[in-house]
Parts: C-alpha cells; sequence; structure tokens
C-alpha cells in the first residue's frame, strides 16, 4: 500500500516535473525501455485535496465545487471521505449559494479504492454531495452511481437516495 | 462473492483481482488484469482483438451455442443453503467442465480437418526437395528408392540399404 502510494507520488511528481526537464527524464525513459511515447499518456490519478474542482450530484443549488481541506488524510481525501468545501458555481435560487463553505462527501473519485476483497473500483469523475456538519445532505435527491463504502462511513441516508449502488 | 467475467477477454475474475471502472451512467466495466484494462481505455473494439473470447465466437473460431453454457446463466435469486444441493452442484461442475472441454476439443478438430490431402503433398515435395539434407547425393544415386519409399523400383543391391543405415 504504502509502496504503491509512494510509485504513485512518484510519478505524480514526475509529471509535474515532466514540464521542467522533459528531455533528460524522456532520454532516461527511452534508454530504459523502447516504448514509443503514448499519446494517451495514462493519467495518474490522485487524490482529492486543496483547489481541486469537483461536481456536485445533488439538487443542493451548488453546481461545481472546490476543495478547501480534506479532513483526515495527510495526502488528501479519497472516495467516501469528507472533505471541506467553497462552492464556486450555483444554480440560482438554490438553497445553497456561490461563495459558501460547506462540508462534502466524495461520492465518486477517479482514483481507484481498494476494496476489502481484493479489487479496485473506479469511477469517470469526481463528486461531491453536500452535507451540513452532522453528517445530513443538504440536498434530497442524489444523481449518478455511487460506491456502497459509504455505508461503512455511516452515510446511509446519501445510500437511501442513491440511484444506483455500485 | 461472484466470479465475474473481464469485460474485454471475457476470462473469469476472480476475487481479489482486477478492476472495476464504473461509469457516469453506471455501467460497471470489470477487467481481469490490467491488459484488458489499458486497451480498453486505448479504445479498442474487443470484437476485432485476436485473443479475445468475443473475437474467437464471431469467428467461428469456438463454440457458440451449446447446452453446456446453459449452466453458466447468471442467476440473481439466492438459493436456500441446502448441503446436498451444494454437493451435487460441485460434482456437476466438474463434469459439466468435463464435457465442455471435450466439446470444444471436438470442434477443434473439425475446424481443423480437412488438410489430410495438402499435407500429404506439402510432404511428398519436401523429401523430394530436402532429402540431400538426410542423405548425400551420392547414396541416392546408388539407390533411387530412398526418395519414395513407395514407389516399387527394381534394385540389383536391395540387401545394401540395410547396411547403410546401420
Amino acid at each position: 500500500m504504502a509502496a504503491s502510494n509512494s510509485s504513485k507520488l512518484f510519478r505524480v511528481g514526475r509529471s509535474i516535473l515532466g514540464g521542467l526537464c522533459n528531455n533528460s527524464i524522456g532520454s532516461i525513459r527511452s534508454s530504459s525501455e523502447m516504448v514509443q511515447v503514448d499519446f494517451l499518456s495514462q493519467q495518474q490519478r490522485t487524490f482529492i485535496q486543496m483547489r481541486t474542482s469537483l461536481k456536485v450530484v445533488d439538487n443542493s443549488g451548488a453546481k461545481k465545487v472546490m476543495c478547501i481541506q480534506a479532513l483526515k488524510g495527510r495526502k488528501g481525501a479519497r472516495l467516501g471521505d469528507k472533505v471541506v468545501v467553497s462552492v464556486k458555481e450555483a444554480h440560482s435560487g438554490g438553497k445553497v449559494k456561490k461563495g459558501e463553505v460547506h462540508y462534502g462527501v466524495v461520492v465518486r473519485a477517479a482514483m481507484q479504492r481498494g476494496r476489502c476483497d481484493g479489487s479496485e473500483v473506479k469511477f469517470d469523475d469526481n463528486a461531491v454531495v453536500l452535507i451540513n456538519k452532522q453528517g445530513e445532505p443538504i440536498g434530497t435527491r442524489v444523481f449518478g452511481p455511487v460506491p456502497h463504502e459509504l455505508r461503512k462511513k455511516k452515510h446511509l441516508k446519501i445510500l437511501s437516495l442513491a440511484e444506483h449502488i455500485v | 462473492m461472484r466470479l465475474e467475467k473481464c469485460w474485454f477477454c471475457s476470462s473469469t475474475v476472480y476475487p481479489g483481482h482486477g478492476i472495476q471502472y464504473v461509469r457516469n451512467d453506471a455501467k460497471v466495466f470489470r477487467f481481469c488484469r490490467s491488459k484488458c484494462h489499458k486497451n480498453f481505455k486505448m479504445k479498442r473494439n474487443p470484437r476485432k482483438v485476436k485473443w479475445t473470447k468475443a473475437y474467437r465466437r464471431l469467428n467461428g473460431k469456438d463454440m457458440t451455442q451449446d447446452a453446456t453454457f446453459e449452466f453458466e446463466r447468471k442467476r440473481n435469486r439466492p438459493e436456500r443453503y441446502d448441503r446436498s444441493v451444494t454437493e451435487n452442484t460441485l460434482k456437476a461442475i466438474k463434469k459439466i467442465d468435463k464435457v465442455r472441454v471435450d466439446r470444444e476439443a471436438r470442434h477443434h478438430a473439425q475446424r481443423m480437418k480437412g488438410k489430410k490431402a495438402q499435407v500429404l503433398r506439402e510432404a511428398t515435395k519436401e523429401l523430394e526437395q530436402s532429402i540431400h539434407m538426410v542423405k548425400a547425393p551420392a547414396a541416392l544415386q546408388e539407390d533411387s528408392s530412398l526418395t519414395l519409399p513407395k514407389i516399387k523400383v527394381k534394385v540389383s543391391q536391395p540387401t545394401e540399404d540395410n547396411h547403410m543405415l546401420e
């Protein structure tokens, strides 16, 4: 687990450094393995941290939200964790306005999360459901698929509102 | 516990293996290993990738319809636990597998047959052309029956053949 995390970080760091010193890393890669530079550049998905913009999948009124703090987790939030978010974009006349600070639960994360049977799940995007301090969702509906990791984290209300549990 | 099928190659995914990717339309793609997952990310069509079951079934390389496949259909109703039923099921699995493997072998043999005449022609041609790698041309001249053993040629010294072979 630690090894995979460190390797992920290494690769993340590499992608950041790649912009700075592209040549050296490119030459190292080409010397070690005669592989063509993949134009797909398999993305290395990581945690949800400060400044990560997330999609809101309930009907609380917000559309886009930015994470300002990942509660619990040194490197960031993962699937099922709580985050503190600031609303960046909102529907007019919703319960939530732009610029407000709320709590949220990550219901979909592009980074894979290990399940207890050893397999891994990952989603297409990063999505949140806004909740209040007590953990109750602000909205009344949740859209899209939702993982059953939320059951262990005691977000049962969200699970009951969900249309599809994975 | 459930044994799933890999979306790309149709092999079984055992618990603890593979990655599940959930798309936002709630469709779940299961992959048995990163090879299949990477091919999926490249947007390859499994029906065109030669080593997948989808391609083989489509192009008649493997059996498509058989009674043994009916046993593996997905059942969503859970069965009440019954020890004798479980024992019988385990025995039946073994037998069904054996039957299926036999039928697949037969299908394969059926597919591969019809080549006897061609194989024979190729063999005689090779014998004519490459016999010089086995026997020296000088020896052949003496005893021309060595090239095509089936053709009866009247030789003056038939016993010399045995001496040379020894």
